[in-house]
C-alpha cells in the first residue's frame, strides 16, 4: 500500500527482530509438532514406529526451510 | 547434630518448590478469595484510580500525576502501538495501554513489600490476557482480509512451489493459531515463576545459612545471599517491566500483521 509507505520504514529494526526471534522459534515447534504428530498417528495406525521418526524429520526439516525462507533470505 | 539425620529430624533446609505459588483462602477455611486474587483486585482498583486521577483535570500545563499518566500512555502510543503497527496503530492504543499496565502492574506486585507475589506468574491471568489478545488480533485479521483470505495469507506465503506448501501449510497454519497465544501465555508466566522462586530461595537460603546453620561459613554464606537477594529483587522489577513490554509489543506486532498482510 503506497500512503502507508513512510509508517512502514518508520518500524524499528529491533522490534521486528524481536517478533521474528519468536516466530522462528514457533515455526521450530510447529513443524515437529505437527508432522510428529501425523507420524506417531501413523505408527500408532500401521503399527511401525519408523514413521514417528520419518515424521519428526520430515517436520525439522520443513520448519528450518519455512524459516529459511521468511526470515533468512537477504 | 549429625547431618545425615537433619533432614530425619526436620532443621535441614526445605526448599522452596511450586507449593509457594499456591495460597490458602484468606478468610478461612471453605471460602474462595487468596491473596492472588486480592492482588488482581488491588492492582486493578491502583490503575483505575491511577488513570482517573491523572486524566481528571488535564491540563495544558500537566501536574505531576498528569505527566505521570501521560507518559506511561504516550510510552504504549509512540514506542509500541505507532512503531509496531503504523498509523493505524492509534486505534489500538487504548487496549494496548490498559494491557500493559494490568500486566505491569501485577508482575511488580512481586518486589512490592508485604504483598511480594507476582500474580501474573500463576498461568490462569497470563493465559486469559493471551487469549483476549488471540480473539482482537484474529478477528482483525478476518474483518481486514476475509475468512478465507486470512487464512490463505496465512497459511500459503508468496513464492514457493505449490507442491511444497502440503508440507509447511499446516506448520504456518499450527504456528499461527496455537502456538502463538500458548508462548505469550507461558513466557509471561514462567518469567514471573522463575524470578519469584529464586528471590525466595535466596530469602529463605539466606536466612537459614544465618540464624539455623550458623558458624562462620554459615554467617558468611548467608549474608551473600541476603544481599544478593536485594540486588536481584531490583533485577526482578527490571525483568518485570520488560516483561510486561514484551507482551504488549507482541500483541501489537501480531495486530499489525493481521493488518498488514493484504498483497
Amino acid at each position: 500500500m503506497a500512503p502507508e509507505a513512510p509508517d512502514e520504514s518508520g518500524r524499528g529494526a529491533g522490534r521486528q527482530g524481536e517478533s521474528d526471534a519468536w516466530g522462528a522459534f514457533g515455526l521450530m515447534i510447529s513443524g515437529v509438532a505437527v508432522w510428529g504428530g501425523v507420524g506417531y498417528g501413523l505408527s500408532v495406525w500401521l503399527g511401525n514406529q519408523i514413521f514417528v521418526m520419518l515424521g519428526l524429520l520430515l517436520g525439522m526439516g520443513a520448519s528450518l526451510y519455512l524459516v529459511w525462507f521468511k526470515y533468512g533470505r537477504a | 547434630m549429625s547431618y545425615p539425620l537433619a533432614a530425619a529430624e526436620g532443621e535441614g533446609f526445605v526448599s522452596p518448590g511450586p507449593g509457594t505459588f499456591v495460597f490458602p483462602p484468606l478468610f478461612g477455611e471453605g471460602t474462595f478469595f487468596t491473596k492472588t486474587m486480592l492482588i488482581v483486585v488491588l492492582g486493578s482498583f491502583a490503575i483505575a484510580v491511577f488513570y482517573y486521577l491523572a486524566a481528571r483535570r488535564a491540563a495544558t500545563v500537566p501536574g505531576k500525576l498528569q505527566f505521570a499518566g501521560e507518559s506511561v500512555y504516550g510510552f504504549v502510543r509512540n514506542s509500541i502501538a505507532l512503531d509496531a503497527i503504523g498509523h493505524e496503530g492509534r486505534k489500538y492504543v487504548p487496549y494496548l495501554a490498559t494491557l500493559f499496565s494490568f500486566i505491569a502492574v501485577l508482575n511488580i506486585s512481586g518486589i512490592i513489600p508485604v504483598l511480594q507475589f507476582p500474580a501474573t506468574s500463576r498461568i490462569a491471568i497470563p493465559l486469559f490476557l493471551a487469549i483476549i489478545s488471540w480473539v482482537i488480533y484474529n478477528a482483525i485479521g478476518i474483518k481486514r482480509q476475509g475468512l478465507v483470505g486470512y487464512f490463505k495469507n496465512m497459511m500459503f506465503p508468496p513464492g514457493i512451489p505449490w507442491p511444497v506448501y502440503i508440507l509447511l501449510a499446516p506448520i504456518e497454519l499450527f504456528s499461527t493459531f496455537f502456538v502463538r497465544p500458548i508462548t505469550l501465555a507461558l513466557r509471561l508466566t514462567f518469567n514471573m515463576f522463575a524470578g519469584h522462586l529464586v528471590l525466595v530461595l535466596f530469602v529463605l537460603g539466606g536466612e537459614y545459612l544465618v540464624f539455623d546453620k550458623g558458624g562462620l561459613v554459615g554467617i558468611a554464606a548467608g549474608s551473600v545471599a541476603l544481599f544478593g537477594s536485594i540486588v536481584l529483587t531490583f533485577f526482578e522489577g527490571f525483568v518485570q517491566l520488560l516483561q510486561a513490554y514484551v507482551f504488549t509489543l507482541l500483541t501489537a506486532l501480531y495486530i499489525g500483521g493481521a493488518l498488514a498482510d493484504e498483497h
